[in-house]
């Protein structure tokens, strides 16, 4: 057995002109067009079913979750860039219960592109690797004349440093990670930031798709920056800590191209936690784990001068996953609940709001609870064939501030209530393709199964059909 | 253009210079790696650190022949070895590797002990096995497995070793040898596996897996 420390000793340290190389590669993958287009597949020259369970990206296998966990440095350095592109078809079962269909649901029943991301990702030394995606949102505004506009900025961002030490008796993994989205550096699917994988698109008639329903998430969300340290103790334990804050300064680029009205600003240093316990026997392996963080997110962007007009959130989730892997046949459950409790800034809580009579509500809450749990069952045969169901329910406090009467997207029992389900069958003909279907059914919307909205909209008006081809090279 | 491609490529020269770490490396195009560290930090991914494989999708590799090891490794890296597992997970690992790093990955799994797993079989299939492993099916020719791959099935020189092997990795790789030309190295087993059943061949590979623990 090979002693930690000597193992600590071993490499070649960097000298500060391999930093700088470094960063010049770093520089150059942020600002080159990308001309040619290899992905990890290429790098470990694997299949993509080898990390990805039954080929369904982003969910991973065993395999896939050591690959990231040592850095993405397992396999030989290419070109490390990539391309992923959305076209959808989203289609909502009633659109007549609204006053302007058009804006309310635009471009229903249209195929559409919906995005673009380019990935600059893949190893760099034998011990950092990165993750980089990079968004084009064809349809990200629209302008006054109705026409629609596209805009790019960061996605999900992730740079590690790992080492490993392993022998028969022992295996250590341990690494460093600055990424822009609290658990992006997750290697389980059941993790806020990887359980909701098909990209949304943003036109309105995508807005009862799967990926907009409640999703265990963290509510301080993306385009932040933050450093988290990891260590996967003999595929066993993995505990991963670390800490966020505003993407400024020379971490601005993790959240390039967000317009700082957009942006999440965060008072001082947020702390994040992530702990697992996994098992692996025969075709099988379990997964049971909890997250946490704690943040404090100025209420306006563009105002940051007050410390006290901050949301404070604090979000505490469970999660446990099952994979049964043995070629033809992938079968894996998924379940995450996230409570999320959060207190408003002082100058938003006991607020006075009427309903549309002009009668006097309940006066704003100083705090509110939202439970969300979300369970998934998926099957592939062949990394071809895949079908999956899912169930969600969101649950939390009655809120005044919740009250909105107007059509379609309103909310008259102001509860944060929804739940239904959500199936899919998908086909993915080869490795970088995927097309799938799903169909997304609500049995209660904000708050109510029937005239949530106050004109007679029900929650099941808003069942969606959702196509899309998803492909990556 | 130019100027910016002549800046990655001094900066990633300079990279690969300065912060190689060949002591735990999972570079699989270096070749000052070793292959017992391309054992610990690659190969263990699949097959584990002891050579004993927790998915029966992979096979577990701890005191195969070397001989083997070594033909099927440069087989995979020549490509002539197709079957779906061989070109899914193992043509681009072993793309890069050295003559050197091929013959030192396979001592290192030649002399692993194999740990002792669960018995997967069903007791009857593997008494059926059992009788065909030792003398083969006389009625359709088929020899017995023992006779090349060992009394105990430990294997010899470029016949693998089978005892202990994960009984689904077995089945697949017969079934491969029968219907396929993917492993032209084992054209030999198209022969013999040419006439065996989906049952004989379950209960051969419930045999030979549970063998350690007989």
């Amino acid at each position: 057995m090979r002693p930690i420390r000597d193992d600590l000793h071993s490499g070649t340290p960097c000298t500060l002109a391999n930093i700088a190389g470094l960063l010049a590669v770093l520089l150059m993958l942020w600002t080159s067009e990308s001309m040619a287009l290899p992905t990890f597949n290429r790098q470990t020259g694997q299949n993509c079913l080898a990390c990805h369970a039954g080929g369904q990206y982003p969910e991973l296998t065993p395999y896939g979750r050591l690959f990231k966990l040592t850095g993405y440095t397992m396999g030989e350095r290419t070109l490390p860039f990539s391309a992923m592109a959305v076209v959808s078809d989203s289609k909502v079962s009633n659109t007549s219960k609204s006053d302007d269909p058009k804006a309310d649901f635009q471009k229903n029943n249209s195929l559409i592109f919906a995005t673009g991301s380019v990935f600059a990702a893949g190893k760099i030394t034998d011990n950092i690797g990165a993750f980089l995606q990079v968004t084009y949102d064809n349809y990200a505004s629209q302008s006054d004349d109705g026409n629609f506009h596209g805009h790019s900025g960061a996605d999900n961002m992730d740079i590690r440093y790992a080492d490993r030490s392993i022998d028969a008796t022992h295996d250590w993994i341990w690494g460093v990670s600055a990424n822009n989205n609290p658990s992006i550096s997750d290697v389980w699917n059941s993790a806020p930031a990887w359980m909701q994988y098909v990209p949304v698109p943003s036109p309105t008639s995508s807005r009862f798709i799967d990926g907009t329903t409640p999703y265990p998430g963290i509510a301080a969300g993306g385009n932040i920056a933050g450093i988290t340290a990891y260590f996967y103790w003999n595929q066993t334990l993995y505990i991963e800590a670390g800490g966020y804050r505003t993407a400024k300064g020379p971490a601005s680029f993790m959240s390039a191209g967000v317009a700082e009205g957009d942006k999440t600003k965060l008072k001082g240093t947020n702390p994040y936690w992530r702990a697992t316990l996994t098992h692996e026997w025969g075709p099988h392996n379990f997964m049971v784990g909890t997250t946490g963080m704690v943040a404090d997110v100025f209420d306006d962007p563009l105002d940051t001068s007050d410390p006290n007009s901050v949301h404070h959130f604090r979000d505490i989730g469970i999660d446990a996953q099952y994979q049964y892997l043995l070629d033809p046949h992938t079968f894996t459950v998924q379940a995450a609940y996230m409570r999320d409790h959060h207190r408003v800034p002082g100058f938003l809580a006991d607020q006075p709001v009427d309903d549309v009579n002009g009668n006097a509500l309940s006066n704003t809450n100083a705090s509110d609870n939202t439970n969300v749990f979300r369970a998934k069952g998926s099957y592939i045969w062949q990394a071809k064939y895949g079908t999956s169901l899912a169930f969600f329910n969101q649950t939390g406090t009655k809120d005044s501030v919740l009250y909105d009467p107007t059509r379609v997207g309103g909310n008259v029992s102001s509860s944060p209530a929804v739940r239904g389900w959500t199936t899919e069958v998908f086909w993915t003909p080869v490795q970088y393709l995927r097309l799938g279907v799903q169909y997304t059914v609500y049995d209660k919307y904000n708050g109510a199964s029937h005239n949530y909205d106050g004109f007679g909209r029900n929650a099941s008006d808003n069942n969606s059909l959702f196509f899309y081809v998803w492909g990556a090279y | 253009m130019n100027k910016q491609r002549t800046i990655l490529f001094v900066a990633l020269a300079s990279l690969a210079a300065g912060c190689a770490n060949e002591p735990r490396s999972r570079d699989t195009a270096n070749p000052n790696v070793s292959g017992e560290t391309l054992a610990m930090q690659v190969c263990s991914n699949c097959h584990g650190a002891s050579g004993t494989a927790n998915s029966p999708n992979f096979p577990n590799l701890a005191a195969q022949q070397e001989a083997y090891l070594i033909a099927q490794l440069s087989e995979f890296r020549s490509h002539s070895r197709q079957d779906p597992v061989g070109y899914e997970y193992m043509w681009g690992l072993s793309h890069h590797m050295t003559d050197k790093q091929i013959n030192e990955l396979a001592a290192h799994f030649a002399a692993q002990k194999p740990l002792r797993q669960a018995v997967e079989g069903k007791s009857e299939h593997i008494e059926a096995g059992k009788a065909i492993f030792i003398a083969g099916v006389a009625a359709k020719g088929i020899p017995p497995c023992a006779s090349c791959h060992g009394a105990q099935a430990e294997g010899n020189g470029k016949f693998p070793r089978l005892a202990g092997q994960h009984i689904d990795y077995l089945v697949k790789q017969l079934a491969v040898f029968q219907r396929s030309n993917d492993r032209p190295e084992g054209s030999l087993m198209k022969t013999v596996a040419h006439e065996l059943t989906r049952e004989n061949i379950e209960n051969v590979a419930a045999y030979l897996q549970a063998m350690p623990n007989l």
